[in-house]
């Protein structure tokens, strides 16, 4: 097991080796993307952009820029700088981690009980008003594009310009140790937009899992043997079930964490997602190099820690 | 010349704006400037209110976009000038209603020697620098400033197009510029080695005039890049919340999230023009446009600060009138033909392009009435040379006459150039490169079916605007034949700043990004504003500019087709004051409460 997890974690690494290489070399080579200019300004004066160019560094050769990066990185976490605001990227990306975090992980909760909740009892019900009413309900959720979605939970209930004024609206995100209150009322939101269309595929997924894995023999067996439905159902049934949701669910919040940026630009909650946006509309390079850098960690360890899972479940991964 | 950036930002208003054509202005008044009409019950700067307002209380502000640099010395946006403009005080600024320099940290206005090659200042006295520096600024804390300019670890993007006539500019590094001199605590004197007095005075509008403190600054300046703006002090009304330190990042500014301007503490009301009614600015930044719009009309003392979107702007015309503030000057927009080379080096297959173009149809796209002007001209509204030009009209000429467009005079014209069917028939090609995202597409397609229609066969391209300009029509070596979307937007009000870059010969930039992108050059054009930019005195350069800008249109160097008038709103319980000169940003300084 030990050996197993080593080398998933030496693929991470070898992994993100590669997607900074690929980023660098992106920006190298996309239009408009010399650093040099960009920093400049619009009146692009030559000395200056020559100066900028050889305080940059970027009169290097290419590996070598490259191996700057690499291990200004690796020895000192240092992701550069802003080229507007002269911020640390990684002061930036750290400052806006817990509200990202805060997005994920409360939706993550919403639509994992609702989601599992809805697909277990229409898998337990197949083809009853219900499973249709969810499976339909799940459809056009999965249908709803997050954007369109926020802003009509906007237009309806927030309290500032909603039709029914219940919950906080979009800019009222505050930290978790500001206001505990109030961190939770401004992300009801959302949490609720975040989870909806995930909810849906999950109650997909679960009803159709479920329902084959309830046509199981050691499902009959289990009954045969005089065990309760519920048991039956949620011990035997849903343990066997659960085992694509838990690979999927690992690689969703990982892929959130670096990319929620619908959710988080229509509600204005200052997320990494939202650095991301804003940093490629205004070409800040190392910022978005930055957090799309992030958001390959992300996806890894999201990666490494179900595989290590599966391998924990099923020791016949380990040799595979 | 903040054209890139903010016609970048003007097209966004063009796209958010579609959909308010035809919102009508048979019932209008007109605004500062004579002919522009706004519809009845819109705010604009003839009859916005920023005198007299109520002392105290917190604006809210929303913006969609964050700043790009808040450095006085190398900002060079409409958001940046914002919060600049409230918290530093350059030579000269602005009163919110007219685009015309008023002294604001000088005391009165420039002299200019009879050679035109020197300029003396006085400044104020009894203004301060805020918290940690404290002091009385002197002129030397100007000179510095000026100095700064060069100084590449600021890179101020303009220093050298205006002020590259100093004595001791080629050797400049960022130390003392030899012709700035300080002969007193409030004199300073800028010594020129050619008669361009006149710009270079008129140039002390932008912020890179504003006074710094060289012994606080310049460890900050030694930075590669300066981080002075960070840990900047300022001398307007307001400053920026910072540490005790200096310390602006991360408190009263967090990048892509928020900013904070407080009352500058040393700030004395009797030395300024400004009433800066507010007590503290609290300024959210990345909001969905559409959701922060909203929230500023049907909110409380709050306003959004940068471009509204489309349903926003047409939300506000319909239900919220009075929230709604249209300011004229905001740009001008043109199909850049190339001069040099290719078919359009033909003035009269250039002005059968001009005569065919469906100029209306092209400013539908991007709103109509309410936020566009038929352009007949290059110098638009509220800078000087604008009613020399033709004002409204325009010259007369008959490719000129019909903003819908004339088949007929087109036909004359390309008969005129040697096509006696009155189509295009030489076999070349011509490359049309357009920017994407509507409107500007659909400008872009605008100007390719005409064009076709004239007879010619085209390869045409849409891309990023960004990379319109720094791949194709900025790139010489390209000979792109037509660029439909370019546009410009002056630094200050002033005929040369609206004109000379993009159409003086002597700008054509082969080895990096050129902004000329029509390649003018046409030796007559560009003799005249050589002499137009020794020119001294308001009246006599704007005669000579809008001399020039007939002469543009006379040689029909390119098709202006737009005007822009920009949009901005704000709640029932704010008394905006809209500044006309910064793309029709609220002013912070002039702005309060109800």
């Amino acid at each position: 097991m030990t050996r197993y997890i080593i080398r998933r974690l030496l693929w991470g690494v070898l992994l993100l080796i590669l997607v900074t290489a690929l980023l660098f070399v992106l920006f190298y080579v996309l239009p408009a993307g010399d650093p040099a200019k960009l920093r400049a300004g619009r009146l692009q004066n030559p000395k200056i952009i020559a100066a900028i160019r050889a305080d940059l560094g970027l009169n290097k050769p290419l590996l070598t820029q490259f191996w700057i990066y690499i291990r200004n990185l690796g020895l000192h976490f240092n992701f550069g700088y802003s080229y507007y605001s002269n911020a640390s990227v990684k002061s930036l990306i750290l400052d806006r981690l817990p509200a990202t975090i805060s997005l994920v992980a409360g939706g993550a909760v919403i639509w994992l009980a609702s989601g599992l909740g809805v697909g277990i009892i229409s898998a337990l019900r197949p083809r009853s008003r219900l499973d249709r009413a969810s499976m339909g309900g799940a459809l056009v959720l999965v249908s709803a594009p997050e954007y369109w979605l926020g802003l009509i939970l906007l237009y309806l209930f927030a309290a500032d310009i909603g039709q029914v004024k219940i919950f906080p609206g979009a800019n009222s995100y505050v930290p978790l140790t500001t206001d505990p209150v109030k961190w939770f009322t401004s992300l009801i939101l959302p949490w609720l937009v975040v989870a909806a269309s995930n909810a849906a595929i999950y109650a997909r997924l679960i009803r159709g899992s479920l329902i084959e894995s309830l046509g199981q023999d050691y499902i009959r067996t289990a009954r045969a043997k005089g065990l309760t439905e519920r048991r039956v159902v949620l011990r035997h049934g849903v343990r066997s079930a659960i085992n694509p949701i838990l690979t999927i669910v690992g690689l969703d919040i990982g892929v959130l964490l670096g990319s929620s940026v619908l959710v988080e630009t229509v509600f204005d909650i200052p997320g990494i997602g939202k650095l991301n946006y804003d940093a490629i509309t205004h070409s800040d390079f190392p910022i978005v190099q930055g957090t799309v850098l992030f958001a390959a960690l992300f996806i890894i360890v999201a990666n490494i820690l179900v595989d290590i899972g599966y391998a924990y479940l099923d020791p016949r991964v380990r040799y595979s | 010349m903040r054209s890139l950036r903010t016609i970048t930002l003007a097209a966004l208003a063009g796209v958010l704006t579609v959909g308010v054509a035809a919102c009508g202005s048979s019932n209008s008044s007109k605004s500062a400037n004579a002919g522009i009409s706004a519809p009845q019950g819109v705010l604009t700067p003839a009859n916005e209110s920023w005198t007299g307002g109520k002392r105290g209380g917190t604006l809210n502000v929303l913006n969609h976009e964050d700043f790009e640099h808040i450095d006085p010395g190398q900002s060079y946006f409409a958001i940046d000038y914002e919060a600049v403009y409230a918290t530093q005080r350059p030579l000269y600024s602005y009163n919110p209603n007219k685009f015309a320099p008023v002294p604001d940290m000088a005391e009165s206005a420039p002299q200019i020697s009879s050679d035109a090659k020197t300029i003396t200042i006085h400044i104020r006295h009894g203004v301060h620098f805020s918290p940690p520096v404290n002091r009385e600024v002197t002129s030397a804390d100007v000179a510095y400033a000026l100095d700064r300019g060069a100084n590449t670890n600021v890179a101020n993007p303009y220093f050298e197009a205006y002020f590259k006539s100093l004595e001791g500019f080629s050797k400049a590094k960022g130390g003392p510029i030899s012709g700035i001199t300080t002969p007193d605590k409030y004199t300073i004197v800028l010594k020129l080695t050619e008669p361009k007095a006149q710009i270079v005075a008129d140039a002390l509008v932008l912020p890179v005039s504003a006074a710094v403190p060289q012994e606080y600054a310049k460890k900050f300046d030694e930075k590669k890049p300066s981080e002075y703006g960070n840990f900047q002090v300022a001398t307007g009304p307001y400053m920026w919340k910072a540490d005790s330190s200096g310390k602006i990042l991360g408190i009263g500014y967090q990048p892509g999230k928020s900013a904070t301007l407080v009352r500058n503490p040393n700030w004395n009301a009797s030395t300024d023009f400004r009433p800066g009614y507010l007590d503290q600015i609290n300024i959210s930044i990345g909001g969905d446009p559409t959701v922060i719009g909203r929230q500023a009309l049907e909110g409380s003392h709050t306003v959004q600060n940068d471009t509204p979107a489309q349903s926003i702007v047409k939300l506000a015309f319909e239900k919220f009138r009075s929230q709604l503030f249209i300011a004229p000057g905001a740009g001008n927009r043109y199909v850049a033909l190339n001069n040099s080379h290719g078919p359009f080096t033909n003035v009269n297959l250039r002005k059968a392009v001009w005569a065919a173009l469906d100029r209306e149809a092209m400013d539908k796209a991007r709103g109509g009435s309410l936020v566009t002007i038929p352009a007949t001209h290059f110098i638009y509204p509220e800078i000087p040379g604008f009613e020399e030009a033709g004002g409204i009209a325009g010259p007369k000429f008959d490719y000129n006459e019909h903003p819908q467009g004339d088949p007929a005079v087109a036909e004359k014209y390309m008969k005129l150039a040697g096509f006696s069917s009155g189509k295009y028939t030489g076999g070349t090609t011509i490359q049309v490169v357009g920017s994407t995202g509507n409107p500007a597409s659909t400008d872009a397609e605008i100007v390719n079916q005409t064009l076709k229609n004239l007879g010619f066969k085209t390869k045409f391209n849409l891309v990023d605007q960004s990379v319109m300009y720094s791949k194709f029509c900025g790139v010489v070596t390209e000979e792109i034949d037509v660029c439909p979307n370019v546009g410009w937007l002056a630094d200050f009000a002033d005929g040369q700043a609206a004109l000379d870059v993009p159409f003086n010969g002597k700008n054509i930039i082969t080895n990096g990004t050129n902004s000329n992108w029509g390649q003018v050059n046409h030796p007559k054009i560009n003799k005249a504003m050589e002499a137009a930019e020794n020119v001294v005195g308001a009246s006599a350069r704007a005669a000579a500019w809008g001399k020039i800008d007939k002469e543009l249109v006379e040689e029909a160097v390119a098709a202006p087709w737009d005007w822009d008038k920009q949009p901005a709103v704000e709640a029932k319980d704010v008394a905006g004051a809209g500044d006309v000169w910064n793309e029709a940003s609220w002013d912070y300084s002039f702005t309060s409460l109800k």
